[in-house]
Formats: structure tokens, C-alpha cells, sequence
């Protein structure tokens, strides 16, 4: 069996601190541009078919695409298999990727929901008014007439914005959550809160104006 | 759909809250209405961060190798040797003991680490055809919905045809569009130049009462462009076209450059 030698090894593990340490120090003080040139230099390398650069891209982003799958399944066994249904399709459908549209790290949450809004469809099991897109997937990003760019709000401003949920009234709250984590249109959302059609449509308006005010008078 | 009827549905589009049939007709008219495609742009912004600031779960720490196999196929002893674990010793142990198994492995399948290459290779060939048949595919349904599109304006009685020629920046640059009040507004377009970053170009159909945008134009990498676009039914008469350079996503009124400009001739209905 073939062995190292005792100082290439000491060496060779000397070398993976100091690696780690570099990575440590880049995550923690990386702003928003490098983390965005990071993630799509490992969208190219997955690409490419290098397995390292999607262990990598899990180790940035998996607690982001977790945390939004246990939202909207509730259910962690289900939430696992919404990340790995995620990352199997980043490995075989990196080339998709459009950063036009987008960072790659709201391509992976606009994913995310998307694949557990689809799970929690199936387990509704409802035969009515539901039609999952054949490919749930793309139903976020094609959709999307404007040419807008989708990326991340910054540590500060997500602070801000769950500092601005709490502010919201039930009343508000709740249309927002039924809609967006929870998959129903203003229709169901009116007859499960049983209010007027009206009376959601002025509510979800006035919570997200909230929220948005709250992000734009932040501090830039 | 009004503005106003637009605006009201802005915050329930970006939250996929519309059915199919309200959300075609919202779309169509962000399409064509500036001011909506800018509210869109900023409460999609407030979309995103909910999907952030949902509260913080922590994935279990066996879910990685598990992921990482089913994705790329692999073992997990050969996954994750350049991703270091942020912290913690016993993660430490973890990939010392990586690396052991991996050296081991190495040592072990030397044999048969060219077939296993060749294997792989043949794989991923397979998957990248595979992927670039989808593509096409997809490319190919999309390019056939704008060919019926285009047939049925070209075809319309109420077609007019206008030549645009290239202004200043853009001198090497011609376009020709149809328009039919009822069908909407084929354009084809080439030479334009590549666009300067975070700037798009936008058409212009301008009317006596001014210009109304018609949509943000495309160019493929050759400068070449070929769309379809939905024009309101009440515009007034076109009396010509232009296409100018404008911040990316758009604006409600030409503000940039005029990059291609034609005018109308002859008779246009109302």
C-alpha cells in the first residue's frame, strides 16, 4: 500500500489551515459583488462537471436554501430532499443559469421555493384549481417579464425587513405568508381567511409597501 | 387593463398570487407600461429578502455527503477535499480522515482509474448533449410561438412597415418593423452595437401625443435582434419609431441616445 511520507503529510495539512483559514476570513468580510463573482466562478466550474466546486457552493448556500425549504414544508425529512433536489439540478443544469437575471443565490432560493411549493401541492392532494408548471423550476425565473436583476438584500437589510415583518398586523402578515410560502392565489387566500377578494388585495398591498419602505429608508 | 388595474395587481404578481389567466393579462400589460415594470423590479426586491428572512435552520451535518452523492454521482470520500470545514476539530478529524480514505482509494483503484475516467467522460459527454438538446428544444418551442406571432402581423391588413435607419452611435445599424393595430408589432434589427453594462435598448413607437414604449429589444451576441411585441389597442397613430440606449429595465420615457429612428408613411388607422 502505497504511504506519504510523514512531512509531505504535516505539510499537506499545514497547507489546508492556512486554505481555510483564507476561506474563513473571504465569507466572513466578502461583500455582495465578490460573493456574487464567487458563486458563479463555481457555477462554471460545476459546469464544467467539478464535483468540488458544488460541495462548495453547498457549503455557502445551504443553510439559505434549508431555512427557506423547513418555511415552506415544515417538515425537515421533506426539506432535505428540496436541497437535494436543488443541488442535483444545479449539477446537471448549471449551463441554465442566466446571470442576467439574477445572482446565483437567488436563482437557488427561487428554486427552492419553487420545488417545495410543488411538494406542498402534492401533499394537499387537492384536485381543483393547482397546476404545477411542468417544470416548477423555471416557473419563477421565466415568469418574470421585466429585466430586472433578482439578488439578495444584505445581512443589514434582511435585519431590517424582519424587524419590519414583526411590525406588520396579523391582517397584513397573513395574505403575505399564505401567498408566498404557502402557494395559493388571492382567490384561496380570501376564501381561507374568509374575507372580500378586495379586502385582501389592500392588505397584502399594504404590508409589502411597509416592508419596502422599511428597506428604503435604510442607510445605503 | 389600466395602469391603475396594473398597479393594484403589482404586489400580488411578484408574490404568485394571481391565477394563470390574471397573471397573462398582468404580464401583458407590464410589458408595455414602464412605470409597472419598475414597480415589479422593487417589490420583487422585497420578495427575495422574505425568502431571506425566513428563520435560520441548520441542515443536519449528513445531508452534505448525501446531497453531494446523489447529485454528481460520487462517493462522498472523494467529494469536498479543496472545501474546507469553517471550524470545529472534530470536522478536522472528519477531513484528515477524508483525505486518508481518499489517498487510500487513490492508491487502491490506480488500475482502474483510466477506465473509470473514460467512463466518467463518456457521461458527462452524454449529459452535456442531453442538456444542449433541451436547450434547443426550449429555444426552438420559443422561436416557433414568435414565428406564428409574426406571420399572423405580417399577414394583418392593417400592417405597416417602417424602415429605421442608424443614427449617430450607431451609423452601421438598420431595423424594419411591422405594426398592425390589432396584432401587434413585429421588429427585426442588426449591427447594433454591444451594450454598454446595465443599459438596455428600448423601442419606441412615438405618436403625436408622444412616445409610448413598446418594449426593452434584445440583441442577440451578433447585434441582431428579432422580437414580437403587444401594443396597446388605444395608441394613437404612430407617426414613427426609434430605438434608444436606456438605463437596464427600462424607463417610461425616452431619456438616451436614439440609436435607430423611422418614420411612419402613408395611412395608419386609428
Amino acid at each position: 500500500m502505497f504511504t506519504w511520507p510523514g512531512s509531505l503529510w504535516r505539510s499537506l495539512l499545514a497547507f489546508t489551515a492556512f486554505a481555510a483559514a483564507i476561506q474563513s476570513i473571504g465569507s466572513n468580510d466578502a461583500s455582495g459583488d465578490d460573493d456574487r463573482a464567487i458563486d458563479e466562478a463555481l457555477l462554471r466550474r460545476i459546469d464544467e462537471g467539478d464535483a468540488d466546486a458544488l460541495a462548495e457552493l453547498y457549503d455557502r448556500r445551504i443553510r439559505l436554501v434549508f431555512s427557506l425549504a423547513c418555511r415552506i414544508v415544515e417538515m425537515q425529512t421533506e426539506a432535505e430532499e428540496v436541497a437535494q433536489d436543488v443541488f442535483m439540478y444545479v449539477w446537471s443544469h448549471a449551463a441554465r443559469f442566466d446571470a442576467r437575471r439574477g445572482t446565483v443565490a437567488a436563482w437557488l432560493l427561487v428554486m427552492t421555493r419553487s420545488r417545495s411549493l410543488d411538494r406542498l401541492r402534492a401533499r394537499r392532494t387537492r384536485p381543483d384549481t393547482f397546476q404545477p408548471n411542468d417544470n416548477g423550476v423555471l416557473a419563477g425565473i421565466a415568469g418574470s417579464v421585466e429585466d430586472s436583476e433578482q439578488r439578495l438584500l444584505d445581512a443589514a437589510d434582511v435585519d431590517r425587513l424582519r424587524a419590519a415583518l414583526s411590525t406588520l398586523t396579523p391582517g397584513e402578515r397573513e395574505p403575505i405568508d399564505l401567498a408566498y410560502f404557502g402557494g395559493l392565489t388571492q382567490r384561496e387566500i380570501a376564501e381561507r381567511l374568509n374575507q372580500p377578494l378586495g379586502t385582501v388585495k389592500t392588505r397584502v398591498r399594504t404590508g409589502l409597501m411597509r416592508l419596502r419602505a422599511a428597506l428604503s429608508g435604510a442607510p445605503s | 387593463m389600466t395602469h391603475e388595474d396594473g398597479r393594484e395587481l403589482a404586489p400580488l404578481y411578484v408574490l404568485d398570487a394571481l391565477s394563470s389567466a390574471d397573471r397573462d393579462e398582468f404580464e401583458q400589460h407590464v410589458h408595455v407600461c414602464a412605470e409597472c415594470q419598475r414597480e415589479v423590479a422593487s417589490l420583487r426586491g422585497v420578495a427575495t429578502g422574505l425568502m431571506q428572512a425566513v428563520p435560520e435552520r441548520t441542515p443536519p451535518a449528513e445531508l452534505r455527503a448525501r446531497v453531494l452523492r446523489a447529485a454528481t454521482g460520487r462517493g462522498s470520500a472523494a467529494l469536498g477535499l479543496r472545501t474546507v470545514p469553517r471550524a470545529g476539530a472534530s470536522q478536522w478529524i472528519a477531513t484528515a480522515a477524508a483525505l486518508v480514505l481518499a489517498v487510500g482509494a487513490i492508491a487502491v483503484s490506480i488500475s482502474t482509474a483510466s477506465r473509470a475516467r473514460n467512463a466518467a467522460a463518456v457521461a458527462e459527454r452524454a449529459r452535456a448533449q442531453a442538456s444542449a438538446a433541451e436547450a434547443e428544444a426550449t429555444d426552438a418551442r420559443t422561436r416557433l410561438a414568435q414565428a406564428v406571432a409574426s406571420v399572423g402581423i405580417l399577414t394583418a391588413p392593417d400592417v405597416v412597415r417602417v424602415e429605421l435607419s442608424g443614427q449617430t452611435p450607431a451609423p452601421g445599424a438598420a431595423a424594419r418593423a411591422y405594426w398592425s393595430r390589432s396584432r401587434g408589432l413585429v421588429f427585426t434589427a442588426s449591427h447594433l452595437p454591444r451594450l454598454p453594462p446595465r443599459r438596455t435598448y428600448q423601442l419606441w413607437v412615438v405618436t403625436a401625443q408622444g412616445a409610448v414604449s413598446a418594449g426593452l429589444v434584445q440583441a442577440n451576441r451578433a447585434g441582431e435582434v428579432s422580437a414580437v411585441f403587444n401594443t396597446p389597442a388605444d395608441l394613437p397613430p404612430p407617426v414613427a419609431m426609434a430605438v434608444t440606449l436606456e438605463p437596464e429595465g427600462g424607463v417610461p420615457a425616452p431619456t438616451g441616445a436614439k440609436y435607430l429612428v423611422g418614420n411612419v408613411t402613408g395611412k395608419t388607422s386609428n
